[in-house]
């Protein structure tokens, strides 16, 4: 149990840094809300993981802090999407294009 | 030694469909890889130990997310629309090979998460009975998604 926590705890390091990686580059604005799902995950993941090593107290097999802060994570970040995708829709119907440099240009 | 095998491959294939999702070049790629990807997050909890985060992690990202983007997507016209008869039957193999695992998966036993745990607890006693249904559970839920997958591509296939 203690190798899958080491090997799912680096799967989700390291899908946050591809995400953060990729917010950085992206050309376009659904791509970026991508990225940040991808960083959401990567998130749940390293903390689903951390309470794998079983010295956590358990009801019912559920491990009470970690698994209640994923459960919570997961709403938290599908609002989060929910809003990033609306202001997404605002975007391209006030600019007509989902490319941040362009938008910035056309802000000027 | 079988466990962490399990714990590699997923992880693998959560890599793998993130970088697909991250440098395709298409949007509607990018969907697709992406519903994937929490799919199989949904899985990683599931067998190691919280159906219901799990559950609750595929019915939000897998799904009501997925239709988000796809609406939005839509909406916006940044997709081509056409993601080609290759990557349709590559879906539906993918598909087929998830339902030939769990069909596996029920009819092995002692694998890992997919056993009842340990009730002290009498009143938890129904959850233990419904327990043992659970791979059919599983099996109905990815027949459903799966279904729901190529139906999305099947969309992405047609010119509108």
């Amino acid at each position: 149990m203690v190798a899958d926590q080491i090997v799912f705890m680096s799967t989700g390091i390291l899908l946050v840094f591809l995400g953060i990686a990729s917010i950085s580059y992206s050309k376009n604005l659904i791509k970026t809300v991508m990225s940040f799902q991808v960083v959401l995950l990567g998130a749940n993941l390293a903390l689903f993981s951390s309470g794998l090593n079983g010295s956590l107290s358990t009801v019912a097999g559920t491990r009470l802090t970690t698994d209640s802060f994923v459960f919570l994570s997961v709403l938290v970040g599908a609002a989060v999407e929910a809003v990033g995708l609306a202001i997404v829709v605002n975007v391209y119907r006030k600019y007509g294009t989902l490319n941040p440099s362009e938008i910035r240009k056309l802000r000027h | 030694m079988a466990s962490e095998l399990l714990s590699i491959t997923i992880s693998v294939a959560i890599l793998a469909t993130v970088l697909v999702a991250l440098f395709s070049k298409k949007v509607s790629v990018s969907l697709i890889a992406l519903f994937w990807t929490s799919t199989l997050l949904g899985v990683v909890f599931t067998m190691y130990g919280n159906a219901l985060v799990g559950l609750m992690q595929i019915v939000t990202f897998s799904g009501a997310v997925s239709v988000l983007f796809l609406t939005v997507i839509l909406m916006t016209g940044e997709s081509k629309l056409d993601i080609g008869a290759t990557r349709l039957t590559i879906a539906v193999v993918a598909g087929a090979l998830v339902l030939v695992a769990l069909a596996l998966t029920q009819v092995s036993s002692g694998l890992v998460g997919l056993s009842p745990s340990e009730y002290t607890d009498v009143s938890l006693a129904t959850f233990s009975f419904l327990w043992q249904f659970r791979p059919w559970d599983l099996l109905i839920l990815v027949t459903v998604f799966a279904s729901a997958m190529v139906t999305v591509a099947n969309l992405f296939s047609r010119e509108t």
